[in-house]
């Protein structure tokens, strides 16, 4: 419940106070959650979503969630809004804010504390998107503005606070982040292995193993300074450093999955 | 208060207990009152480059062992008068070793001496172990070829996890490396791996290139650290190392063991 008490205290600061005291008030970044929903709330959206908690329960615990609204034009009343909000807080999900809505979904929205934000370049529902420019809100309405101490951007992974190494990585050693990315500010010796359920960045040389996106995330990436790596693995699929094309081979490189493949490309 | 050095390098046979003697030996003529310490249980070799077998009477574990007094043990050079070495055990078993006695033994060295030199064992396991855990700083001995710098690599990681400093959190032992048995032939012939590669791999500072020369072997086989014959280019890179070692900035050269007219007729190297 990161979110919902960073939000607390910030309206708190904003609240007037008898004794004028200097405040400090501090810009955060979150990360949140972004469920589609449907316009209809049926059983299959229900069940739909039962699975998909039941499969990764950890990855929406505590995370903020954002409602996207492409594909439900025709969810305008309260009432439509407030039975959305009763089956996500069933599932103990936290819904914060909504995107994609159109001017009566804004206000319908509002009269139940959800706030309105732009959608995030790289959501990965643009395809779905009917009529992005004519859904994005003109006005907001809100009667409780988000605190400016809180700007939520929808981010498209819960990505956690990741793991950041500044020395080398050494032969025999194992980094493991919990949760997020993980970066490496040193090189990564031949023999030491990195595994992390998000990306990978090593700003070094990389000569042991890159395991990124262990979770099944297939939009994990991994970055490197220079390409030397034993082995590189996204989402279980990997390459040895034998299916490297030389073109590759100490190069700045990011590694990604396109259709089940996984490619190698030079940083420009 | 001593300075606590260890001597290691993972693979075996690049030349630890080598360079553990010539450093020792060159501290010493320095004026450091200098121990050297066999951590190899079992498979001791520290006192025969040292020239001192015949003297070992009592060893390093006979003092964890309450056995015998650390001055007992302690086995005076008969050339350097600030030089001394505590042998290895031949005969028992390395879990002899404990970590308590090692302290002991490290803490009431440290009241006497300037310098400690631990000579560890290869490999990673409890004499490693130990030999570096209560270590200041390391010298880790490299040969400039891929298994050696991996098994440095892995040492490195250790240093900086599995020492006392780590884990108070201190910051780990202060590594060094020492490039040895260094051919600047072989690397002009893609033998041999080029210092900066090893340099950019371990990313630790240089302490000293040693040139591969017959005079390391000779000096080993009779017993007399190489740093006291200075006329060899061997000597002078320990003698180098052993200035940086003591904070000094000087310049990294790489002297090549000199070929004679006659040994080039005869197309050999010796």
């Amino acid at each position: 419940m990161r979110s919902s008490s960073a939000q607390k205290s910030a309206a708190e600061l904003c609240a007037p106070t008898a004794s004028v005291q200097p405040l400090q008030i501090r810009g955060r970044f979150l990360t949140a959650v972004v469920l589609p929903v449907p316009s209809a709330l049926d059983e299959v959206f229900e069940a739909g979503l039962d699975a998909a908690l039941q499969q990764s329960p950890r990855f929406f615990a505590d995370a903020p969630l954002v409602v996207d609204l492409a594909a439900a034009g025709e969810m305008e009343t309260e009432e439509a809004f407030k039975e959305l909000l009763a089956l996500l807080k069933a599932r103990r999900l936290s819904p914060i804010g909504i995107q994609n809505a159109t001017a009566h979904q804004t206000v319908a929205a509002a009269s139940h504390g959800l706030i309105t934000l732009k959608p995030g370049k790289d959501t990965p529902f643009e395809q779905q998107r009917a009529q992005p420019a004519a859904n994005r809100p003109v006005a907001v309405p809100d009667p409780e503005p988000a605190p400016a101490a809180a700007p939520v951007p929808a981010v498209r992974e819960p990505m956690g606070t990741g793991l950041t190494i500044t020395e080398p990585v050494r032969s025999g050693q194992c980094i493991v982040a919990e949760e997020g990315d993980l970066t490496v500010l040193a090189s990564v010796s031949s023999g030491a292995e990195l595994i992390a359920p998000g990306h990978i960045h090593v700003y070094g040389a990389l000569r042991g193993r890159a395991l990124a996106g262990v979770g099944g995330d297939t939009r994990a990436r991994i970055f490197c300074q220079s390409l030397e790596a034993e082995l590189i693995a996204i989402a279980g699929l990997y390459k040895t450093s034998e299916a490297f094309e030389p073109a590759v081979a100490k190069q700045r490189v990011h590694a990604f999955l396109e259709a089940d493949t996984l490619r190698l490309q030079p940083l420009r | 208060m001593a300075k606590i050095i260890v001597v290691t390098s993972g693979k075996g046979g690049v030349g630890k207990t080598t360079s553990t003697a010539a450093l020792g030996a060159g501290l010493a003529m320095k004026g450091h009152k200098t121990v050297v310490i066999d951590f190899d249980v079992g498979l001791r070799n520290l006192d025969v480059i040292m020239g001192c077998e015949r003297r070992v009477v009592f060893d390093l574990i006979n003092v964890i062992q309450d056995e015998a007094k650390l001055k007992q043990a302690l086995i005076k050079d008969r050339r350097l008068e600030n030089l001394y070495v505590l042998a290895a055990s031949q005969t028992r078993d390395k879990d002899a070793l404990t970590q308590e006695g090692v302290e002991k033994v490290l803490d009431e060295l440290s009241e006497q001496f300037d310098y400690i030199l631990c000579d560890s064992p290869a490999g990673i396991e409890r004499g490693a172990h130990l030999a570096m855990y209560f270590a200041d700083e390391a010298v880790v001995v490299t040969n400039p070829e891929v298994s050696s710098v991996r098994d440095s690599d892995r040492v490195l990681g250790l240093l900086s996890s599995k020492t006392r400093k780590a884990e108070k959190g201190e910051g780990g032992v202060k590594p060094h490396l020492l490039l040895t048995r260094y051919d600047e032939a072989r690397v002009q012939k893609g033998e041999m791996m080029r210092i900066e590669d090893v340099e950019e791999i371990l990313s630790i500072p240089i302490l000293g290139i040693i040139p591969e020369s017959p005079a390391v072997l000779r000096a080993s086989n009779i017993g007399a650290p190489v740093v006291f014959d200075d006329k060899t280019p061997a000597a002078r890179a320990y003698q180098d190392a052993i200035r940086r070692l003591e904070g000094e900035q000087i310049e990294m050269r790489v002297e090549a063991q000199k070929v004679g007219l006659f040994s080039r007729l005869l197309g050999r190297t010796a």
